[in-house]
């Protein structure tokens, strides 16, 4: 007698297949039904030699008992499918939109979370702010050409005090270190503005700038703090280098410059020692507790890290340019 | 300030190529770029007496640790007082005054091609060979002279502020300038003949025929030159140096190295050189402490090293005691006074990059005091589709106007860059309008953006900020899904999505109340509650505000983050009961005048037994309802805490809420 060797597989095919009840049932029938061919052979065994007769009955039993453990085992899959309907599963969404934060506030966190962890806190402050604290406060006294270096916006005012919007946002750690207590780890993040605009500067941007003042604060601590920095947010080991400049609020300052690319050396930003005219306005001791500061624009460093060339995208709105920053 | 490296090298006698150059001024301080042969240095405001050759010579010397070769060849004079030359000087504004007179000029010819090069290259244009070689000693030591024609000036000469009101003087080149009385001038017995360290005056300047001269070199006080070119709309050679700073000993010298190399393109008869001073510059020392520079910088520096690097830079010692050495400043690095300016000095020739480095400190903990509600905002804005965007806050008045209240008094700029927009923003919705309007001219048909950003008010004579956290949301055109479902937004859903992110954030006793109007919001608007403290509006755009800017109806809100305080408190949990809940609906017809808001509170107020909640299920109006009704299908829920409901208990709980809307809001049942 010839049994089919594929009866097994070509069963489990269609069964996989096979979409309500009544398609199963009718595979059943097809395969364990009265004219199956399990059946149907059962019934020609009569026909053969004994010898024969048994090895048949022996294989044709164990093809029966197979084929109805599968068609048992497949039944719980169908009867939960029998009233499904069935969708092309690959058609789209429903219509959304995908939000997310602006790349100037990712890079300004990205800053952020490097120090927080060391208990760096967080201050914003004023955007609009008197002369005290923007300048004189920071050694940069009235008539003194260093204030060419900032060309500052001021405010139409009616009373004594001289208004401007902050050229920086060192006007805030003047505030904390009149106000809090020392040691005094600190970030002052927010916009800044200078009265000038082209293509590479514009009238407002957004600055991060740190102090630290405490009992033995060394310039090797904020070289060390800086490069770690760098080395964090840019994800690599880093050609640093650091070069001597001039802030008033810094002395001595420096200019931080990194190794981009095949960009030769960018400055990336300016730190110093705290200047001791700076902390004795402040009512710092300056015997005991030294300082350090620096600055970064997060513009410059977005534009870096994610290769922006034109700085005014950024306050553009456009939705094409803002589309490929995810969140 | 731009050099020819040709020019520079030669003086420097160094063979360093024009990069290697660069790399050594910038690792000193002086930034550095280069531009074809030319090399532009970058001279931080503190650092005038580098503007020159020499000044860059004795850094680059300085930075080799050796002493330059060359001296300055110049003439040697004698130097006169005399008040019919130089009468008087104004103290306060002129440390000393120099004038040398030379007569009987003739054959004069000009500079070598190699000096007149370099000045070119300068920026300096040529003018006259009198006048070209003040202007190269000046690049080469730094000291700014004026030589008027001496036949021209009615001496003796006065320096000082402007007495008479209304001077005027056409200087050199034709415009005529009113003296301003703040300005120090150069005056003679006709009038203003300079103004001090910035330009001379056409009347007295020299010309091809010229033939005696008054050559002047002079300290004005940085304090009274710095602005003042910038008030006149002159920014010269001459004014950059003296705001900067210029050594009040180089005069004399200057006006010698003027007459030596006059001699190698003139002839002339006579040569005097008066002066006048106002007191004589004092010495200036300054101390140092190794041991505390060592822990300034984290360095170990032998007293010894620290000596030989300030010599090299031209510090003398005066006295070395056991701690302390103490130095004598050089006249022209009139920008050091602290101790802090020489660790400076010592760390800039050590090489910033030398100094070793140290592990990062963390500073002490904190309580954490910052309201991080904005990060939190931010962030459900984004879960729900909004894009972040910023904005300039420079607004015009116009548009200030439309979205702002009159008691909102602007913050105004003295000094805008574009005069059309001289406000600062009261408001961020002008920016959103505008983004709105940009994006849907690309073909953008759905858009939800939001700006978070500071708005400015003047207030009396001060000003205020406060942050704004501002939001929009726009269909151009109904949005449909490929399946034509609709995904209709109206008021409700921005009502939801605010609810939404507030209460996500923990705040969950909000407060909805019809707004007071508030532009740029129509009567559709709600204020939103804390308590007492208003934290946000949400509501339809009123699109005649937005000067055409948005098309069809949108949606926004402004949120107040510094209202709002994410102290989270620990929530009691009460035990939940095990019974089942119980639901009954009714209908209702109330009047249209009627709000739901009203009915809530109605409910809420009446502490019905076992109701745990209710809802507006259906509002309907039409056929069957009273014209000016409305009919509000509600749904309550009951439990008890105990036991299983009887349905006797809960009917009960039910007449009473009816008898409660009849008797207060007139309502009447609906079968």
């Amino acid at each position: 007698m010839q049994i089919p060797q594929d009866l097994i597989e070509t069963a489990a095919l269609k069964l996989k297949s096979i979409q309500s009840e009544a398609e199963f049932f009718q595979l059943r029938a097809q395969y364990l039904g009265k004219k199956s061919f399990v059946v149907t052979a059962f019934s020609k065994l009569r026909d053969l030699q004994s010898e024969e007769k048994v090895n048949a009955a022996k294989e044709l039993n164990v093809l029966k008992n197979n084929l109805t453990k599968l068609f048992e085992i497949s039944i719980e899959d169908i009867l939960g499918k029998s009233d499904l309907k069935k969708l092309d599963v690959t058609l789209p969404a429903d219509p959304f939109l995908v939000g997310s934060e602006h790349p100037i506030t990712k890079i300004s966190e990205k800053i952020i979370n490097y120090f927080t962890p060391l208990n760096y806190q967080i201050f914003s402050g004023n955007e609009i702010e008197t002369d005290f604290y923007n300048f004189e406060a920071l050694n940069f006294p009235e008539n003194h050409p260093a204030r060419q270096m900032h060309d500052t916006f001021y405010l139409s005012s009616s009373g004594n005090s001289e208004y401007l919007l902050r050229t920086h946002t060192s006007n805030t750690q003047v505030h904390a270190m009149l106000e809090e207590d020392l040691p005094l780890y600190m970030l002052s993040p927010g916009r800044v503005f200078r009265c000038d605009s082209d293509t590479t500067h514009l009238p407002m941007f957004t600055q991060i700038e740190g102090l630290v003042v405490d009992e033995d604060v060394t310039f090797g601590d904020l070289k060390g703090v800086l490069i770690d920095f760098l080395e964090n947010f840019f994800n690599e080991k880093m050609e640093v280098r650091f070069r001597p400049s001039y802030f008033p609020f810094t002395e001595p300052s420096a200019e931080v410059d990194i190794k981009f690319g095949n960009q030769g050396w960018l400055e990336i930003l300016g730190c110093g020692m705290v200047h001791p005219n700076v902390l004795n306005g402040c009512n710092i001791d300056t015997k005991k507790f030294r300082g350090f500061a620096f600055g970064m624009g997060v513009e410059r460093l977005a534009m870096l890290y994610y290769g922006v060339t034109d700085i005014r995208e950024f306050y553009s709105s456009n939705l094409d340019f803002l589309n490929q920053f995810p969140s | 300030m731009k050099i020819q490296y040709s020019y520079l090298k030669n003086f420097l006698n160094t063979n360093l190529s024009q990069k290697k150059l660069c790399d050594v001024f910038t690792q000193v301080g002086f930034e550095c770029d280069i531009e074809g042969d030319l090399i532009e240095f970058d001279i931080t405001p503190n650092r005038g007496d580098a503007l020159s050759l020499r000044g860059l010579e004795r850094e680059f010397y300085a930075y080799q640790s050796k002493k330059p070769s060359q001296k300055l060849e110049k003439s040697t004079l004698k130097l006169f007082q005399d008040r019919k030359i130089i009468n008087q000087i104004d103290g306060s504004g002129c440390g000393n005054y120099h004038l040398m007179l030379i007569k009987g000029l003739q054959k004069i010819k000009n500079l070598d091609s190699k000096k007149r090069s370099f000045i070119e290259s300068a920026g300096i244009p040529l003018i006259n060979p009198l006048v070209d070689l003040g202007n190269y000693v000046m690049l080469e030591i730094g000291a700014p002279m004026h030589v008027f024609d001496l036949d021209k000036l009615a001496l003796p000469i006065n320096v000082r502020f402007p007495q008479e009101e209304h001077n005027s003087v056409t200087v050199i080149g034709g415009d005529v300038k009113d003296v301003l009385s703040s300005s120090l001038t150069i005056q003679d017995q006709s009038g203003v003949q300079a103004i001090a360290g910035i330009i001379g005056s056409e009347a007295s300047s020299v010309s091809s025929s010229t033939s005696s001269i008054a050559v002047e070199a002079a300290f004005f006080r940085p304090e009274v030159i710095v602005n003042q070119a910038r008030k006149y709309g002159l920014a010269t050679d001459a004014s950059h140096r003296f705001e900067r700073g210029v050594d009040p000993e180089l005069q004399q010298t200057a006006l010698e190295r003027y007459l030596f190399l006059l001699d190698q393109i003139a002839e002339y008869d006579l040569v005097k050189l008066y002066y006048s001073y106002s007191h004589k510059s004092k010495e200036k020392n300054v101390k140092l402490n190794v041991a505390r520079f060592n822990k300034f910088s984290g360095l170990s520096l032998k007293a010894s090293k620290a000596i030989l690097i300030l010599k090299n830079l031209g510090f003398k010692v005066h006295s070395r005691g056991e701690k302390n050495v103490t130095f004598i400043i050089p006249s022209h690095r009139f920008d050091i006074s602290l101790e802090e300016d020489l660790y400076e000095e010592l760390l800039r020739s050590y090489g910033y990059d030398n100094i070793p480095i140290s592990k990062p400190k963390a500073g002490p903990i904190v309580n954490n005091r910052q309201n991080n509600t904005l990060d939190n905002l931010r962030l459900g804005l984004v879960h729900s589709g909004f894009k972040e965007l910023m904005h300039m806050p420079f607004v015009s008045r116009d548009s200030f106007h439309q979205l702002n209240s009159n008691n909102w008094k602007p913050a105004e700029l003295h000094n805008p860059i574009n005069e059309n927009e001289p406000l600062l923003r009261g408001s961020l919705f002008r920016s959103l309008f505008a983004a709105v309007n940009s994006n849907v001219k690309k073909g953008y048909t759905s858009i939800k953006i939001f700006e978070a950003g500071n708005v400015f008010q003047k207030e009396k004579s001060s000003f205020t900020q406060s942050l704004h956290l501002s939001g929009m949301i726009y269909h151009h055109e109904p949005q449909k899904a490929w399946n034509q479902k609709e995904l209709i937004y109206d008021f409700f859903s921005l009502k939801a999505e605010i609810s939404k992110l507030l209460q996500t954030l923990g705040m969950q006793n909000i407060e909805f109340q019809k707004a007071i109007s508030l532009m740029p919001f129509n009567e559709n608007a709600l204020d939103i509650y804390i308590g007492k403290q208003k934290i946000a509006v949400m509501g339809e755009i009123e699109l005649s505000v937005t000067e055409k800017l948005v098309k069809k109806q949108a949606y926004g809100f402004v949120i107040y983050p510094e209202k709002i305080s994410l102290v989270s408190i620990n929530p009691k949990i009460v035990k939940t009961s095990k019974f089942p809940l119980s639901t009954r609906d009714i209908n209702i017809v109330l009047d249209k005048s009627i709000s739901y808001k009203e009915v809530e509170i109605s409910i809420s107020q009446a502490a019905i037994k076992h109701l745990v909640s209710f809802n507006l299920i259906n509002t309907f109006e039409g056929k069957d309802i009273p014209k000016g009704s409305v009919s509000m299908t509600l749904r309550f829920t009951f439990q008890s805490r105990t036991k299983s409901l009887l349905e006797s208990e809960i009917n009960r709980s039910m007449q009473m809420t009816l008898k409660l809307l009849e008797k207060r809001l007139n309502a009447k049942i609906r079968l």
